[in-house]
Parts: structure tokens; sequence; C-alpha cells
């Protein structure tokens, strides 16, 4: 697969065919090597966000156990392989049927040359494999291995399989979301990443502890935990004994504080008024500074008594306006404000695109489109985002079986005929 | 090894000997320095003399102190705990010297000061680059510290719904009931944990690279990490389907409303299906030809839906949820945070750790979200009381 990846602004740029490594003072994580054993959307995130900084990520799959995006999906309506995936993007694909002994070894001897090893099958599938901690650290005494799971290595549930939807329920993410009225809030892939993110995070660190102590680490990423991590707020509250409400759009401290309807259908405007200087300048921007002596939104404390009423109030003053001209009017006067955005909007932004965050790609067999790019901007060692699209199965593995394992092509072809690499 | 081991960090943290500086005001910036010392780098918030801005943030430990003077805010504690706090004024030279004289010791500085008054506060990127070579300059703003809208300000709120998904909630259930109403933000500062813990990756990454690059300046934006997490929409619009709340629930399965509770019900593939039509005992309408199909499954999802609500409705949520276990349904009861909080995994697991208010008072905080097997992470600690670290003492 030929990929090209396009400036954000210019036209589009051809790409390297083979495998070009980030070169070591220009991306973070250059000469950072990944083995790279995830599957699904949760471990292929984290693995993903690290090849963006820079490290080299081999997948290691196979045709008979190939990953979810090699197939067809029917809750999504995709009759066929997705052409395009984000979080396979950057990595490099190598065959290998675990459940072959050889195919095993292999796998360690991928191991043996990495920094990092990660995987996300339910507990308990690697060690069955060969593959546990146990295992890798012998093969690679300083071998960093993230597992990421539902519910984590160890517990009553551990055992616990589950989707995204399922770590929050679990972990009172999804309990804590909703309308105050109504029931709990599904959680999507955005768990799943945020995940993937939390990760990330906790393998770089795993990393540095190698540089500085030279052993091995078995970082233990439980999803439903990250839900949880994202009310630890209220979990400190439930502690003292109090079980917190879910507050729907509203906040304990801000008024106006939400999301309310304009001039256009379904183009809703954000906002959040933290002081009285901000409510007075929204009351300037929207022309209702007849209101800056109403008793009842005087200051913060009074405005949260009446935030019933405020926004009876701001749905009103907003209903003939247009939704991304006030938005941008009322940041210039200072009032945290912003259009509810979908995907087309993010996609259209000059913003977005300028930093980098979002990228055209496209291939030979991809039309233009559009990924996330660069995660971050890095002022010196900035070769971060994108290098490639999603491998085609087992494409690098000239590279990886040939040049880094050194085997041969009759080997090869012996292992391939034999489906240790299948 | 450029690492000092620091006298209250045990030195088999991941991150012991790591020493960063935190200015924060918002979530993100301060989650990201949560994390850090979480995995015990030494992290020490410069505060105005009135105190971070979080330290006021709701919720409150006690419900009933919100809005009293002193009241504990339940959402610094969990953002705080074992930081150290040092009163810096960087209005004035003296602060200056002091923010100088920190971040001359540090590896990472974690800055959420907005654009224009960096400046003002010593922190300008190219000064600090300057004078401090090695440092990597972790900036984490709303929409970042470039580009056209990089002095756009946001709340949680506002960067929920400029990240793209704030307009995809709610879905399913609640958005069945409710159609007519205003999209909805998951629940807290989730956009900010994304950027923070986004910020934390960004950092790590940066301070792997100090021996060949030196130190740099590194903008993380919350909005873009919104974007990252919410990548799977973007592929979506490439896929050609431009997604809203009111189409992206599941075809069948999710948010279910038992005898007890709530229960979230997922099946995805075709044995956890087969595994299913058990779990409901086998009925007439689960078990025709058709429904093998899970194409036809999807045309049908409401009519499947309103027979699993059927069903739901009559059962106890614990029931079902250890049932669909046994035969390998995906299905989680939808538990409280006193739930949480009691949990007998989450206790086995040691997620929480006892933390010292600075009243006086105990609460217990979850201790980070991911576990270091070999050298497990320290828990207890403090939420550090304002200005605690005298000015001449710090380490």
């Amino acid at each position: 697969m030929t990929s090209r990846l396009a400036d954000p602004i210019s036209s589009a740029v051809p790409a390297q065919r083979a495998y070009a490594p980030a070169t070591r003072a220009r991306a973070p994580l250059a000469g950072v090597r990944i083995a790279d054993f995830t599957i699904h959307a949760a471990g292929p995130f984290a693995t993903h966000m690290l090849s963006q900084l820079g490290a080299q990520c081999i997948k290691i799959e196979s045709l008979s156990r190939p990953d979810a995006f090699r197939k067809p999906h029917a809750v999504y309506g995709r009759m066929q392989a997705a052409t395009f995936d984000q979080v396979s993007a950057n990595k490099l694909s190598v065959r290998l049927n675990l459940k072959q002994p050889e195919a095993v070894a292999l796998a360690k001897r991928i191991v043996a040359l990495s920094d990092i090893a990660a995987e996300s099958f339910r507990p308990g599938v690697m060690k069955r494999l060969g593959l546990g901690f146990e295992a890798l650290r012998e093969a690679k005494s300083d071998i960093v291995l993230l597992s990421l799971s539902s519910c984590g290595q160890s517990g009553p549930d551990s055992h616990f399989a589950g989707y995204a939807p399922l770590f929050g329920a679990w972990g009172g993410l999804g309990w804590m979301s909703g309308y105050g009225d109504g029931p709990p809030v599904e959680m999507r892939h955005v768990m799943d990443h945020a995940a993937g993110m939390h990760a990330t995070a906790a393998t770089l660190a795993a990393l540095h502890q190698r540089r500085r102590t030279g052993r091995a680490q078995h970082v233990d990423l439980a999803a439903r935990e990250v839900a949880s991590a994202m009310i630890g707020d209220a979990l400190v509250q439930a502690s003292r004994g109090h079980e917190p409400q879910r507050p729907g759009n509203g906040d304990l401290a801000m008024a106006p504080h939400g999301v309310y309807p304009t001039a256009e259908p379904d183009r809703w405007l954000t906002l959040a008024v933290r002081d009285d200087a901000e409510w007075l300048s929204l009351l300037r921007v929207l022309d209702r500074e007849d209101f800056a002596r109403d008793a009842r939104f005087v200051d913060a404390a009074a405005r949260g008594r009446h935030a019933a009423a405020l926004d009876a109030l701001l749905a009103e003053w907003l209903a003939a306006r247009p939704a991304d001209a006030t938005a941008a009017r009322l940041q210039q006067a200072g009032v945290c404000a912003h259009v509810s955005w979908n995907m087309q909007d993010m996609a259209d932004d000059r913003h977005l695109r300028e930093r980098g965050a979002l990228v055209e790609v496209s291939a030979d067999d991809i039309p233009r489109r559009l990924a996330v790019g660069a995660p971050a901007r890095f002022s010196r060692t900035d070769d971060v985002g994108i290098r490639r699209l999603t491998p085609a199965l087992g494409q690098d593995e000239d590279y990886v079986f040939g040049e880094l394992l050194g085997l041969d092509s009759a080997s090869r072809a012996d292992l391939e005929r034999r489906e240790v690499i299948l | 090894m450029p690492f000092q081991q620091e006298a209250t960090t045990p030195p088999d943290q991941p991150l012991s000997g790591c020493r960063v500086v935190e200015r924060s005001r918002t979530v993100a910036a301060a989650y990201a320095g949560r994390l850090l010392a979480a995995m015990g780098a030494d992290v020490l918030m410069l505060e105005p003399p009135t105190g971070s801005p979080l330290r006021r943030a709701p919720p409150f430990v006690d419900e009933t102190a919100a809005g009293e003077q002193g009241a504990e805010s339940a959402l610094f504690a969990y953002l705080s705990l074992r930081k150290r706090s040092l009163v810096c004024d960087t209005g004035d030279a003296a602060g200056r010297a002091l923010q100088a004289r920190e971040l001359a010791r540090a590896d990472i500085l974690i800055d959420d000061t907005p654009v224009r008054e960096r400046a003002a506060a010593g922190l300008a990127p190219q000064e600090i680059a300057e004078r401090h070579p090695q440092l990597v300059h972790l900036s984490v703003l709303p929409f970042g510290a470039s580009g056209p809208k990089a002095d756009w300000d946001g709340e949680e709120i506002n960067l929920m719904h400029a990240g793209g998904e704030g307009f995809l909630l709610p879905n399913g259930l609640s958005n069945e009931l409710f159609p007519e109403r205003a999209p909805l933000k998951i629940y807290g500062h989730f956009a900010g944990y994304q950027a923070g813990s986004l910020a934390v990756t960004s950092a790590l990454a940066a301070w792997w690279a100090v021996p060949e690059a030196g130190g740099q300046f590194v903008d993380v934006s919350v909005q873009d990490a919104m974007l990252a997490v919410g990548a799977f929409a973007l592929q979506r619009l490439g896929d050609g389907s431009l997604e809203h709340r009111t189409t992206r629930s599941f075809r069948y399965g999710g948010v279910f409303r038992t005898l007890d509770g709530y229960l979230e019900l997922l099946t995805l593939e075709d044995r956890q299906w087969g595994a299913l039509v058990e779990l409901l005992g086998r009925p007439d309408w689960a078990t025709g030809d058709a429904m093998r199909d899970p194409l036809e499954r999807s045309r049908r999802g409401d009519w499947i839906n309103g027979h699993i609500r059927e069903w739901m409705a009559r059962h106890s949520v614990e029931d079902i949820v250890r049932r669909a276990q046994e035969l390998g349904v995906p299905a989680a009861k939808y538990r409280s945070p006193m739930e949480v909080s009691q949990g007998e995994h989450e206790r086995a697991r040691g997620l929480f750790t006892e933390a010292t208010l600075p009243d006086g008072r105990a609460v217990e905080v979850l201790v980070a979200p991911f576990q270091f097997r070999c050298t497990p992470l320290k828990g207890g600690g403090r939420v550090p009381a304002l200005g605690e670290e005298a000015k001449e003492t710090t380490r």
C-alpha cells in the first residue's frame, strides 16, 4: 500500500512505501520498539499514540485471528474490512499463528528486540499462549509489558470481558452521566480510547523507570478503573457517605451553564459563566443589560439559586441568534462559549488543521480523508504524527522477519507452509 | 543518572526522582500533575496567595458545606493528593525569582497560564527555554498554545462540545426518552482528564528525549485530546457517515431498566447473541431462523429491544448479571459511586487509599487508574494545605 500523507493545508504528498523509522533527534520516542499484541480499540489506541510519538510498533496478528477492523461489522453496517483504521495507522504488521509453539518462540524473539510489549486479551490468555509476563521477562529481562483489560489482572471480576459501555457502567461514569430525571448514559468509543490514553501515560512512566533501574515492569490497566477515575471527585464524596446526584448539564458553581438552542435547528450553543464580570459581558453581547441589576442574578450564588429561570431566559435570548457568530462574539468578550460541533464542523476547522491535530491522508486504495494527527506539538522533536496508514496483514515481514530476526526466505517459506506464519 | 532521589518518595516508584513544578488553574493541568504524583514524581504546586481556584471548585466533600467559607473541595482533594503546595505570587519580582529557583531544579513544568498572561508571569516559552534548557515546558490549554483559536477559553462543557463528543450525547435510551432535550455532557471533567492524561504522555515522551534533544516546549490542547479519543467518529465521517446522537445507538442492546436498577447489555458477536437467547430462556421470538442472521437482527433492533426490555423489567439486576457472566453475555450493572466505592473488586485491587484533607479529616481517594505490578504504587498521603511549604525550606 502506498500511502500519502497530505500537509493539512497544501496538497497531498507521497510517502515512502517501505517503513522509514523516525530519526532519533526528531521524534521523542524514536528508537523505542513495541511488540504489539493488542486488539480492538483500547489497546491499539495506546500503542497508536506511542507510534505517533515516534515509537516503532510491530502489530502481531494472524489470518486465523485478525483484528476487528479486518472483518465486516454489522453494528456499523460495514460489510467488508475497514479500508482505514485510525488506531492501526503507523503500525507494522506481521503474521504469527500463536497457536503454534514456533510462532510463540518467534513472538518472543520480537519481544527480545523490543522495549515494550502490549496486549489487551482477557487476563490469562497471554500466559496460556506462553507469553505471560514471566515468559516475556525471560526473553527480555527489562521488558515493559502493558496489559490492558476490562477489569484488570487481579480481583474477583478479573475474568469479566466487556466493551466501552460496560466499562462505563462498572466504573460509575455511566451512572453519573445523564439527565437528572433520566437513566444512566452509555459511554462509547471515547471510553475505550480514554483507557488507551491512560495506558500510554503509565507505559511511558514504566519506560522511564526501566531507564533508571534496568528492571522490567508489568503495567496493569483496567478500563473500568479509568471510568472510575473520571468520577474521582464523586468517589471522594461517596467515601464520606454521600451519594452524589447526576448533575446533567448543570454546574454547582457556574450559572448560566449549559447547552442552549439557537436560531439554527440542532445547532446548540454551550455557555459557562464563571463570575460577575463574565455575566455582565454576556448581557452586553446579548443586548440584555437591563438584567444587570436583576436581584435574582446579581451574583454567582443568586444565579445558582435561579439557574432554571436563567436557563429559560437564555433559551429565549438565543433563540433568534446565529450560533457560530454569537460564540465568536462571546469569546471576544471573555465569555466561555462554543457551538456544539458535529464531526463535519471538526473536519472543516482551520484551527485543528493548523495544529496538525487533523490531517488529510490518502493511499492507492484510500481516497483522501481525514485522520487524527499529532497528539501534541513539540518544539524540538517535532516529527510526530501519522507516517503511514493501516497496514495490510503481514505487510512488513521482510523487515521484521528478514532484517530484524534474520530469517532467510527459505525458512520463512517453510514457516508459512507449516502455518506458523499464517 | 541525572535523577536525584527524593526523601519523601520511595525509590521504587515509576517516576521516583522526577521533579515537577505545576502552575494550574484548570482540571486538565492539575490532573496531569496528579497522575505524575501518583506514579512517584515530586509535584510542587505554585499557587497564588489566594490559592488555586480548584480549591473552591465543586463538588464539595460535604454537600451541605457547598458555598461555605473553607468548604473542602472533593475535586481538589482528588486532584491534589500527594502534591506539595508553595505560595508564589508571580505578580511581584520575588515571586518570579522563587518560581525561577524551583524551575531550575525541575524536570517538567506544567503550565496552563493563558498565552497572553505568560510573559508577565515569567513563563514565556522562549524565556523558559533560555533559562532552563533541560526543562520540559508542558503547556496545557483549552485550545492549545498555537493556532487561530489559541486565545479562546473554555470550561468542560464548552470543550466537550468543541471536541465533537458532546453533540453525540446522550445516545440510546436517554435520547429515546428525551429526544427534544439539549445534548448532554459526560459527568465531571472527562475532556479535562483526557487532556491531562495526554499531557502526561507528551511530557514523559519529551523527557525521554532530553538526553538527545534537551528540553522543549510541548503544546497540549484539551480540544485536540477530545478529538483524539473521539477518533472513531472522524473515521466514520471518512466512511461517509456523519454520526448523530439520535442514530448512533446500538441497534439492540444498550441501557435497560430492570426490577431494581439499570443494566448495560451489549452483544456484538454471534456467540454472544446465542448466549443472550439462553439468558432470556430461549423465547420463541428469539429462536426463529431469521434471528440467526446478524443483519436481520440489526434491522429488527427496536423490536428485539422491546422484548428484552419487557423481560429485564421482571428480573433483578444482580441475578441477570450473574447469569449473564456465566453464559458469556456481556452485561454490567450501572453502579453508583457508593457501589463503586464499596466494590469488592475495587477493594481487592486496592483502588482506593485513605488521604488526609487540609482540615485533618480522612477521605478515601482513588489511587490511580493503573497499577505497576512489580512496584505497587504507594498509598496514603495528604491533600496539601495552601502554602504548607515554607519558601525557604522547599527542597
